[in-house]
C-alpha cells in the first residue's frame, strides 16, 4: 500500500467515524445553545433510536430479559432498513416531545447540575428498561443487503458500502437542518430566542412551541443516528452512555448552538481517533481528550460557537 | 487508641475460639473432630450454614454471560442442597448439602472490572462470611480477586479466566482453574489451522491490551511461530474499542495470509464483524482464538468457517455433558454455555473436595484438590495440578456456523476436542514456571 493510499484511507475512516458523532452531537447541541437544557439523555434517545431500528429493520432472538420470560422470543417486524429510517426518527421525535414536555420544560429555570442529575438518572432508568426487557446481551445488527459489502475506491482501494452511507446520509441530514435554521421562519425565531429569548417573547412570540420542536428534532436526529450507527457495531443497553461523552466533547470542540460546529468537531474527533491509531494506538483514546482541553484553552467558546450562546 | 484496637481483636480472638470450640462440640456430636485439630483460618470455622459468594459480571457488556453463570451457581447450589443433576453420580456429593449443612450463596457484581469485583469480594468475605468464592469473567477481575482470597485465606474457584497469568506468574494457592488457558488453546488450535491452511503463512495479530490479551498474543506467536508460521506484526488495542476499522485498515492484504483476533466478549464480535465488513476475510483467514457463546450471538454470520476454542459446548456427547445440559435445559429451558459449565463444575468440584476433607478447613480443602484426578465434567480424564493449580484437560477447537444453521445455543461445530495429553506444560516450563503459590496458612 502507497504511503497516499495509507493517509487516504486513515482520512475516510476518521471521516466515517466522526460522521456518527456528528448526527448525535447536532442534536445535543442545538438542545444545549437553544434551550441550555443539559441533556445527558441524549444517548438514551440513540439507545431508543438503535433498538427501535432493530426492531422494524429485523427480526431478532432474545434469549434474555423479560420479552424472552413472557415469550416473545422472535421479535421485529422484518420491514427492511428504509422504512426504519423513516419511522425511527418520527418514534423518536415523539419521545422527544413527551421528554421535553414532561422532563425538561420544568427544569429550564434550574442550574446546571439540577438537569445533568435528573437526565442522568433517567439515561440510566431507560438504559435499565432495554435491560429488563432484552437483556443485557448485544444483539449483531446486520447492514442493509443493498450496502453490506465493500466498493473499490481510487487509490484507497477496498472501502465498507455501509460506512459510505453513513458518511452520505450525515451530510444529507446535516443540510437539511442547517436548511431548517437558517432559511426558515421556525429557525429564525429559534436563532433569535438562542440570542435573547426575552425580546422575542415581547415581540409576541411564544417560545414554547419552537422550544418543544427543537428538542424534537434534536431527539430524532440521535434515533436517525443510531439507526445509522447501529450496523457498525453490537448492539447493546450500553450503547448509549458510550456514545454521550464523545458526542460532548465534538459540541464541547465545535461550539455550543453552532451545527457547522458540530460537524467540525466531529470530523476533528473522528480524525483524531483515526490518526492516533495509525501512530500510536494505546495514546489513540487520550488524543481526542488532548485535542480537547487544547480548544478549551484557546476558545473556550468554541471552534465555531459564539461567546452569547456559550451557557 | 491502640489499646482498643488490642482488646478489639483479643474479644474476636476468644468469641473465635468459642465458636471453634462450640462447633466442635457439635462436630463431636455429630462424629467428625476436624474442628478440633484446625486452628481458625479466614472465614473458618463457619458460623451458621456455610456461604458461598458468586462474583459474577451482572452488568457491562459480559452481563448476559455473567447471568448464564449465575443460573449454573444456583443450580449447582440447590444439586448440592437436595441432589439431582451431577450430584446423584459424584461419589463425594450426597445431595443433602455438604458436611451436610445446607449451603447458602450471596452474589455480587464485578461489572467486569478489576477494583468493583475487589470490593465486591471483600464485601463477600468480611460482611457474609463465605467460605468460598467463584466468578468470571475477565483475567484481570480472576486475578484480583485470587490475590484477596490468597490473603484473607479464603478458597477460590475460578470460572471463565483465560489468561496464562492466573496459575503462571499470578497463581496463588488458594485458587484452582478448571478453564484451560491461552498457551493451551495455541498448542490446541496449531494442528487443525495448519492442516486447513498450511504450514508456511504470514500472520498478523490484533490483540487486548490487557494481561488476557497479552498472553493470548504471546502464546499465538510462540506456537504458530514454532509450527513455520510467519509472524508479521502485532498491535495492542484498548480494552472497550468499539470501532476497529482504523486498526483492520492498517492490515496489509496483500501480505497477510492470517490474522488473528485476539478480542473476547463484545471487542470480539466487533472486531470480528468489522474484518468481516471490510472484507479481509476475501483476502485472508481469520482466527479468533477464545469465543463465548453471547459473542458468537453478536458477531452473527461473521463467525462462519472462523477457528477459536470454546470452554465447553453442549454438543460434547458424553454422559457427565448431556447430563448437565439436561439439568440446566429443565430448570430454565435453554442450553447452557461454556461459562455455565466451568461455574457448575467448580462449585461441585469444591464441595467434593470438602467432602473428602471432612471439613471447610481451607488448607485442607486445597490439599483434597491438589492433584486430584477425574472424569466427571464432560471433558475426559482430568488433574488439578498440584505444582499450578491448572487443571490438565482436554480443549474443544470450534469453527462458527453460518448464520443459517446458528441455531439458540448452537454456534459452532466441533472440529476436534484436543486431548489433554497433547496440550500442555511440564511444571518447570511455560507459565507453570513462573508460578510460585504461597503458603497454605
Amino acid at each position: 500500500m502507497s504511503v497516499l493510499a495509507e493517509v487516504l484511507t486513515v482520512l475516510l475512516n476518521g471521516l466515517q467515524q466522526g460522521a456518527i458523532y456528528v448526527l448525535v452531537a447536532i442534536g445535543l447541541s442545538i438542545i444545549l445553545g437553544t434551550l441550555k437544557f443539559v441533556n445527558f439523555a441524549h444517548g438514551a434517545l440513540y439507545l431508543i433510536g438503535t433498538y427501535a431500528g432493530l426492531l422494524i429493520t429485523l427480526e431478532i432472538n432474545v434469549t434474555d430479559g423479560k420479552l424472552a420470560d413472557w415469550g416473545y422470543t422472535p421479535i421485529g417486524l422484518e420491514w427492511g432498513f428504509l422504512p426504519a429510517l423513516i419511522i425511527v426518527p418520527v418514534v423518536v421525535f415523539g419521545v422527544g416531545l413527551l421528554m421535553e414536555r414532561f422532563v425538561a420544560r420544568p427544569f429550564y429555570d434550574r442550574p446546571d447540575t439540577d438537569q445533568i442529575l435528573l437526565t442522568f438518572g433517567l439515561a440510566i432508568v431507560i438504559q435499565e428498561v432495554f435491560k429488563i426487557l432484552f437483556g443485557g446481551q448485544s444483539y449483531n445488527f446486520a447492514r442493509p443487503g443493498w450496502a453490506s459489502g465493500q466498493v473499490g475506491l481510487p487509490i484507497i482501494g477496498t472501502f465498507p458500502e455501509w460506512r459510505l452511507y453513513i458518511i452520505a446520509i450525515t451530510a444529507t441530514v446535516v443540510v437539511l437542518v442547517y436548511g431548517l435554521i437558517e432559511y426558515t421562519d421556525f429557525g429564525l425565531v429559534v436563532r433569535a430566542g438562542t440570542r435573547d429569548a426575552e425580546m422575542v417573547e415581547l415581540l409576541g412570540i411564544k417560545l414554547s412551541r419552537p422550544y418543544l420542536m427543537v428538542f424534537g428534532v434534536g431527539a430524532a436526529l440521535a434515533g436517525v443516528a443510531g439507526v445509522v450507527g447501529g450496523p457498525l457495531y453490537a448492539v447493546n443497553p450500553n450503547i448509549g452512555t458510550e456514545i454521550l461523552v464523545p458526542s460532548f466533547l465534538v459540541v464541547v470542540i465545535g461550539g455550543v448552538g453552532s451545527i457547522a460546529g458540530a460537524v467540525l468537531g466531529g470530523i476533528l474527533i473522528g480524525e483524531t481517533l483515526a490518526i492516533m491509531v495509525a501512530i500510536a494506538p494505546q495514546w489513540s483514546q487520550v488524543g481526542i481528550y488532548v485535542l480537547a482541553a487544547i480548544v478549551l484553552l484557546a476558545r473556550p467558546q468554541g471552534l465555531l460557537g459564539s461567546e452569547e450562546v456559550a451557557p | 487508641m491502640a489499646r482498643g484496637e488490642k482488646t478489639d481483636v483479643s474479644r474476636r480472638d476468644v468469641v473465635k475460639i468459642a465458636g471453634a470450640s462450640g462447633l466442635a462440640g457439635l462436630a463431636g456430636v455429630a462424629g467428625s473432630a476436624s474442628a478440633q485439630e484446625n486452628p481458625p483460618i479466614g472465614n473458618f470455622p463457619i458460623q451458621g450454614n456455610p456461604t458461598f459468594g458468586f462474583t459474577v459480571p451482572q452488568s457491562g457488556p459480559y452481563s448476559s454471560e455473567g447471568q448464564d453463570e449465575l443460573r449454573a451457581y444456583r443450580l449447582a447450589v440447590e444439586h448440592l442442597n437436595n441432589g439431582g443433576g451431577w450430584v446423584d453420580n459424584w461419589s463425594d456429593l450426597t445431595g443433602n448439602g455438604v458436611l451436610d449443612q445446607q449451603i447458602e450463596f450471596v452474589s455480587g457484581d464485578t461489572a467486569t472490572d478489576a477494583d468493583t469485583a475487589r470490593q465486591t469480594a471483600r464485601r463477600m468475605i468480611q460482611r457474609d462470611q463465605a467460605i468460598m468464592l467463584s466468578g468470571g469473567s475477565s483475567s484481570a477481575v480472576a486475578i484480583a480477586i485470587q490475590e484477596l482470597c490468597q490473603r484473607e485465606k479464603v478458597n477460590y474457584m475460578c470460572c471463565l479466566t483465560h489468561s496464562n497469568d492466573t496459575t503462571g506468574k499470578s497463581c496463588v494457592r488458594y485458587s484452582f482453574r478448571e478453564m484451560f488457558n491461552a498457551y493451551m488453546s495455541a498448542q490446541a488450535l496449531v494442528p487443525p489451522v495448519t492442516d486447513e491452511y498450511g504450514g508456511d503463512n504470514n500472520f498478523y495479530q490484533l490483540y487486548a491490551d490487557y494481561t488476557w490479551g497479552q498472553t493470548v498474543q504471546s502464546s499465538m506467536s510462540r506456537f504458530f511461530g514454532e509450527a513455520g508460521w510467519n509472524e508479521m506484526q502485532s498491535v495492542a488495542t484498548p480494552l472497550g474499542t468499539k470501532d476497529f476499522s482504523s486498526y483492520l485498515s492498517q492490515v496489509p492484504r496483500d501480505q497477510t495470509d492470517v490474522l488473528f483476533l485476539d478480542h473476547y466478549g463484545l471487542d470480539g464480535a466487533n472486531s470480528l464483524s468489522q474484518a468481516k465488513e471490510m472484507g479481509l476475510d476475501q483476502d485472508m483467514e481469520i482466527v479468533v482464538p477464545l469465543y463465548n457463546r453471547p459473542m458468537a450471538q453478536a458477531a452473527g454470520g461473521a463467525i462462519e468457517g472462523v477457528f477459536g476454542t470454546v470452554a465447553w459446548d453442549s454438543q460434547i456427547d458424553n454422559a457427565p455433558s448431556n447430563q448437565f445440559t439436561q439439568a440446566f435445559n429443565e430448570k430454565y429451558a435453554r442450553i447452557p454455555s461454556g461459562p455455565a459449565q466451568l461455574a457448575y463444575a467448580q462449585t461441585l468440584q469444591y464441595a467434593a473436595a470438602v467432602e473428602r476433607a471432612g471439613t471447610f478447613y481451607p488448607p485442607e480443602v486445597i490439599r483434597q484438590l491438589e492433584g486430584y484426578q477425574y472424569d466427571n465434567i464432560g471433558m475426559g480424564p482430568e488433574t488439578m495440578r498440584a505444582c499450578d493449580h491448572q487443571a490438565q484437560r482436554a480443549v474443544p477447537v470450534v469453527k462458527g456456523l453460518p448464520e443459517g444453521e446458528q441455531q439458540q445455543g448452537q454456534f459452532f461445530e466441533i472440529v476436534n476436542l484436543t486431548e489433554r495429553d497433547t496440550l500442555g506444560y511440564g511444571c518447570d516450563s511455560g507459565p507453570a514456571a513462573e508460578c510460585d503459590l504461597g503458603p497454605y496458612e
